[in-house]
């Protein structure tokens, strides 16, 4: 048998086949980070979709706890508030947007505040004075003192009843009293009746380590105060201070204010480090299809009720951008948004000492390319993946195991199994019929049919190439042998004469395609050229129609292949994910070795779409849903009234292709293939070949221990099972079976396992 | 000196026989080794010829969660 050299643990980094570059400006396509309109509107970054959801379930303490993270005074702010959110509200686009403002509103009045206030707080050292009363020395007061800063208010006002009340004139009584209740909760120090003179303002400002002050009272101090409205900051003096006027610019200067003295009391540049402030423009991607209430609920004067706030709330779609994760079972199972998977896999590919742990993920994409069709923005996942399996193989990083199976059967592929041979009576041939590797193994009969006709009906000649396109060692993303396998593939098709290429399936064709010059069409293209053969029986029932991801991109496949299923008598139900958006039945990328968990959930979200028969065009999706119990059927199969009946083992899938060579050989070109007939009886019991097939443990495997053991008589009894144990290194695994001897010549293999350790005896 | 480590020790108490050589398999000392990682374990041995048998659910559990572990250095 061939072998694939297991990788060593001492690594040379080679080369790196992946950029940062590439990976970030893929990263930067998956808006699912991005924040929904109305956050992304709002200059004080109220979270307000989780706000919306916390009032639509009826939680008014959680919706005030994230509005007062933004608002010191809920109150003051929801009545002032010009609500810029409301204008960008997606749903505006088909009827009223959310009345975030009165909802808010809502939240400030009925919301329970939460008692836990700044128990827990360290207290900072730096000492922070405000000068001036009015809106912004209001919320600045606010916000320094949830920022712990021990906080002195120096104005003019007798008490506190008066230093609130500026500038909040339009509060209802009720609300004022609220606030009044909130301010005197905080821990903030007042010195009122203060005469607020330049005089003043020199002989404080010497005890704090920041100064603030309102614009009027910094106009008062410095008449030619120049502040920088970005930082609300009179640099020359050193003084933060406010500017402009009505409850929006007050909460955000105050905002930039309170940042700006945190710089200050560390002695930083206030410039540097800010993050981005204000309102920023949104990337965000909402579906609206399935936006239904379109109407605002009607807001009395005054303002909702708890009730009318949940129902107007409950309006909101929550915008999201979740399209590949609605339709990839891959990005499902992880639950990981592709801009955040792709960043993790980039790192785990950067890895040089630790563990890979990204390494199942990267391999469990079945690198089938749904997600950038689905994606508004076409991220590439597949992209991704098959760029960090190709850079874990060029580092040696890349573990053997999860892969070696399939590329082993690569290798059977084309070796054992491999046939080329033009048309008998030809030397040379127009034409190539190049069925692909699963329909040898999984529908030999029909793959023949297919020869036989295309044969009989097309001039020229038409050759015939059983083995691999290459797609499995792509998909693993060992470059090196894919390169060697698009030599030997054009070498052999060079010797045929350079043929057109007729794939059976869609992966083959499309692989083909990128490593030859010659020209590539699929069978389905030739059928409907050359019409169906005589006496194919029509049909006449519903078929879930299954497209393969192979053909995504490829209109002419899609479209060639429901001719024909129509010309069948088929009548095509089309499930939703159908064409270009068809998902993976989880062959693809190689899921289904590396990730069997994630394979079958792949096949069980194609099933979900119909409960019809499924209809596919590729033999493993055939595969796959017939082993998941659902009537399935390859087109081909359709058409040439063959039944490859029930899915085959890993087993039978070898010998088919093996048998359906030789069967060839010998009846079409009258070669007879030379047999290695086994010299003893083998049989298993049904428990065997169903642990074998999960196990991925060939009959070839079992052969091979037990003829070690005719020879060795190496074997262990074991009493309690009274099973003979036995066992032989191939490639890279151990096998052991157990088996009981049922005559001189005969056995009756009971289970199999393996492991790819070696162990040996120590000494000692 | 100190104790030798060993990652893993099943004794046979003589329920496994020596196919070829008619004896009990007995505990002794053998070795895991895995992409130049080396396991010291002791496992049911042969003290004849040295067999060394690795029971199927040793091989299915514990062998098979190191070699992961291992894959993904």
């Amino acid at each position: 048998m061939s072998q694939i050299q297991e990788r060593g643990s001492t690594h040379v980094y080679i080369v790196n086949k992946i950029s940062k570059e590439e990976i970030e400006s893929m990263v930067e396509r998956c808006v699912y980070e991005q924040p929904p309109f109305c956050n992304a509107a709002c200059p004080l970054k109220l979270d307000t979709r989780s706000l919306l959801k916390a009032v639509a379930d009826g939680d008014f303490k959680k919706a005030l706890q994230l509005y007062e993270k933004i608002a010191p005074f809920p109150l003051i702010l929801s009545q002032g508030c010009e609500a810029p959110c409301e204008a960008k509200c997606r749903l505006c686009e088909r009827g009223d947007g959310i009345a975030i403002r009165e909802i808010e509103s809502a939240v400030a009045r009925l919301g329970e505040q939460s008692r836990l206030g700044s128990v827990f707080r360290t207290g900072k050292k730096q000492k922070v004075a405000i000068f001036g009363s009015g809106l912004f020395a209001l919320f600045l007061a606010g916000e320094l003192e949830k920022k712990a800063y021990p906080l002195t208010v120096f104005c003019e006002e007798p008490d506190l009843e008066s230093f609130l009340h500026c500038e909040t004139e339009f509060l209802d009584p009720e609300a004022f009293s609220q606030e009044l209740k909130r301010l005197k909760r905080k821990d903030i120090r007042f010195e009122f009746g203060c005469e607020l003179t330049p005089d003043f303002f020199t002989d404080k400002r010497r005890d704090y380590q920041v100064v603030c002050a309102s614009e009027k009272a910094a106009r008062v101090f410095f008449t030619d105060a120049v502040c920088i409205p970005e930082l609300m900051y009179f640099e020359e003096q050193n003084l933060v201070m406010g500017l402009g006027k009505g409850v929006m610019p007050a909460a955000f200067g105050a905002k930039k204010a309170a940042l700006t003295v945190d710089r200050l009391a560390q002695k930083l540049d206030p410039r540097n480090t800010r993050g981005q402030e204000g309102s920023v423009e949104s990337r965000l991607y909402t579906d609206l299809s399935e936006a239904s209430q379109l109407c605002r609920v009607v807001c009395p004067e005054d303002g909702y009720t708890k009730n009318q706030a949940m129902e107007e709330a409950g309006r909101c779609i929550q915008c999201h951008c979740e399209e590949c994760l609605r339709s990839c079972a891959y990005l499902k199972h992880y639950r990981k948004h592709p801009g955040l998977l792709a960043k993790e896999i980039y790192n785990n590919t950067q890895i040089i000492m630790g563990d890979h742990q990204l390494n199942k993920p990267m391999n469990s994409c079945s690198l089938c390319g749904q997600c950038t069709v689905v994606c508004p923005n076409g991220f590439d996942m597949a992209h991704v993946c098959h760029l960090a399996r190709q850079n874990m193989v060029s580092t040696d990083k890349m573990p053997l195991a999860p892969h070696e199976f399939a590329l082993l059967d690569m290798l059977f592929s084309n070796g054992d199994a491999f046939l080329a041979r033009p048309q008998p009576g030809f030397e040379a041939c127009r034409y190539v019929f190049f069925p692909g590797c699963q329909a040898s193994a999984i529908a030999p009969a029909t793959v023949r049919a297919a020869y036989e006709d295309l044969c009989s009906r097309l001039d020229g000649g038409v050759a015939l190439m059983l083995g691999c396109c290459g797609a499995i060692c792509d998909w693993a993303g060992r470059y090196e042998m894919q390169d060697q396998t698009v030599e030997f593939l054009n070498r052999e098709l060079n010797k045929l004469g350079n043929p057109i290429i007729i794939a059976g399936c869609p992966s083959c064709r499309k692989e083909l395609c990128g490593h030859t010059s010659l020209s590539v069409c699929g069978i389905w293209d030739i059928l409907n050229e050359i019409g169906l053969p005589k006496g194919t029986e029509k049909l006449n029932r519903p078929m879930a129609l299954h497209d393969s991801c192979g053909a995504r991109g490829d209109a002419r496949t899609q479209e060639s292949i429901r001719r024909l299923a129509q010309g069948l008598g088929v009548e095509l139900i089309e499930t939703p994910y159908s064409g270009d958006r068809s998902p993976c039945c989880g062959y693809g990328g190689l899921t289904a070795y590396a990730n069997p968990e994630v394979a079958g959930e792949m096949t069980d979200s194609c099933l979900e779409r119909s409960d019809a028969a499924y209809l596919s065009y590729c033999m493993a999706c055939r595969d796959r849903f017939a082993r998941q119990g659902r009537e399935s059927r390859h087109l081909l199969e359709l058409v040439y009234g063959t039944d490859a009946g029930a899915p085959p083992d890993i087993s039978e899938k070898r010998w088919n292709r093996l048998t359906l060579k030789k069967e060839l050989l010998q009846e079409l070109w009258g070669e007879d293939c030379m047999e290695d007939k086994l010299d003893f009886e083998l049989n298993y019991t049904q428990d065997a070949r169903r642990m074998m097939d999960e196990r991925m443990i060939l009959t070839d495997d079992v052969i091979a221990v037990l003829s070690d053991y005719r020879v060795s008589g190496e074997a262990v009894l074991d009493e309690e099972s009274g099973l003979l144990v036995a066992r032989r290194r191939v490639g890279n695994a151990t096998f052991w079976v157990g088996f009981t001897q049922e005559g001189e010549n005969a056995y009756l293999v009971h289970r199999a396992y393996s492991h790819r350790m070696q162990v040996v005896r120590r000494e000692g | 000196m100190a104790a030798e480590k060993n990652y893993y020790t099943i004794d046979p108490e003589g329920r496994l026989h020596c196919m070829k050589c008619h004896v009990p398999l007995i505990k002794g000392k053998a070795k895991f080794m895995y992409l130049d990682n080396g396991f010291p374990v002791e496992l049911p041995v042969c003290p004849v010829c040295g067999f060394v048998y690795v029971p199927e659910e040793l091989a299915l559990g514990k062998v098979a969660s190191v070699e992961r572990a291992l894959e993904d250095k």
